[in-house]
């Protein structure tokens, strides 16, 4: 199983504000002074540790609402086959950040310092976002040397995408070599971490992040949410 | 001046906010009237984020100024004051469910806000719940969840306390990332936050409070 350590990641001011929950440009002096503060302890005590492992299978065949692999096992999704339906392979990807930032948050939580946990874990979602987006080049790389395109990526847990499919994702990349692991509820600890599928083909579709963000239940209301035209939502 | 303090906690101006808490209270102020003050800068704050002018950091931001206001002002205050609480809440993540964040943010508005908040933790089962409620009588409940998963844990959870015989005693309320009316129904809770600052204006409804 291939597994890409200290993969660089690309912190902009607007995705961090974005994940913190700020729905405009900048921030107040006071909170962006914090960030700043918070971003250069993160570097200083390393709270960053980006991994990323994955597999690529051949697909058998897709059915109404499942993918065959052709070591057998399935991926139970309603949506996945019409959304692979170019595709020849498939690559699993789990990446994390690690715990570090994690139990940094945690420990300003606990310490009474809500306002410095809040802001550190948005620059958490942050990395991770950039994280996932680098995993993605990845895939978009080993897709190229087989002469193939890479679609979107599609986690489970979004629509017609159970979460339940975690433990599937978990079996095909043994995640535990980088750290991940799953809770009973197929959630992934650490928290900072992401699992997807994406598509390997000569014809794939590429979405963009504001068409996912449309087909979601919580287009309306979410927080971090995406227009079609992949600005993010502005209050 | 009057006002002054409100402004400057409306306007997250921390050292200034500090600064004249400082200044009215070797003045002679009354620590209580400091706090009403506090209050009402408070309130423009809540005012200003259920508007969309300030964003949820500026409103821990704004709790966190409070708090230390408290902390300067509380050793003038009685002790019966000191010690006195709007009411109870028993706040925890439901099990099988470990996101924590949102659930820390309530439990510090709550907290900041007056209320004495028995903090479950997260992946809460529901018989934990039940037993608190009996051993407090805390009259509101906060649910907290983030995964679809933590929906059915939310009604399994109110179940328990109906089973128990506790529902009449409670307030439910549920919060977390994707709850909306639907959700509240299917879990039979009383009512459902998008934010931190639902789950205290709700707390203060049932409780009473102003």
């Amino acid at each position: 199983m291939p597994i890409e350590r200290d993969i660089p990641l690309s912190l902009t001011p607007d995705n961090i504000l974005r994940r913190q929950g700020i729905r405009q440009r900048t921030s107040r002096p006071e909170i962006a002074a914090i960030t700043e503060k918070l971003l250069s302890e993160m570097f200083e005590l390393c709270l960053l540790e980006p991994v990323a492992a994955y597999n690529i299978y051949s697909i058998a065949t897709l059915g109404d609402d499942r993918v065959s692999l052709d070591n057998g096992m399935e991926i139970r999704s309603i949506s996945l086959p019409s959304l692979l339906s170019e595709s020849r392979e498939l690559a699993v990807v789990v990446c994390t950040i690690g715990h570090r930032l994690e139990k940094q948050v945690t420990d300003y939580l606990k310490g009474n310092e809500p306002l410095r946990g809040l802001l550190l874990d948005g620059i958490g979602s942050a990395a991770v976002d950039s994280l996932s987006q680098e995993a993605c080049k990845l895939i978009q790389n080993e897709a190229s040397l087989r002469g193939y395109q890479a679609s979107s990526r599609f986690s489970p847990g979004t629509s017609g995408f159970p979460i339940t499919e975690q433990w599937q994702l978990f079996e095909l990349v043994p995640a535990d070599e980088i750290g991940v692991s799953l809770a009973a509820s197929g959630l992934m600890v650490p928290r900072k971490s992401v699992s997807m599928v994406i598509g390997l083909g000569q014809q794939v579709t590429v979405q963009k992040r504001g068409e996912a963000c449309a087909r979601c239940n919580l287009s309306k209301t979410c927080l971090y949410r995406w227009e079609v035209n992949n600005q993010h939502i502005q209050a | 001046m009057s006002g002054e303090l409100t402004k400057a906690i409306a306007n997250l101006e921390e050292n200034e906010a500090l600064r004249l808490t400082r200044e009215k209270l070797d003045s002679g102020e009354e620590p209580q009237s400091l706090l009403e003050e506090s209050r009402k800068g408070m309130e423009i704050v809540g005012k200003r984020f259920s508007e969309g002018t300030y964003f949820l950091p500026e409103l821990i931001y704004s709790a966190e100024i409070l708090k230390e206001i408290t902390e300067i002002v509380k050793p003038r205050l009685t002790q019966e004051v000191q010690s006195e609480r709007l009411g109870k809440c028993i706040i925890g993540t439901v099990a099988g469910d470990i996101h924590d964040i949102g659930k820390d943010i309530v439990v510090f508005m709550l907290d900041v806000n007056g209320f004495e908040v028995h903090d479950l933790g997260v992946d809460v089962p529901p018989q934990k719940f039940v037993e608190k409620i009996s051993e407090t009588d805390a009259p509101v409940v906060g649910l907290s969840g983030f995964l679809t998963l933590a929906f059915d844990s939310m009604k399994e959870t109110v179940d328990a306390i109906k089973a128990a015989g506790l529902r009449d005693k409670v307030k439910i309320m549920i919060g977390g990332g994707q709850i909306d009316e639907e959700i509240r129904k299917y879990a039979g809770a009383d009512a459902f936050g998008q934010d931190a600052m639902t789950a205290v204006s709700l707390a203060q409804g049932w409780i009473g409070a102003k």
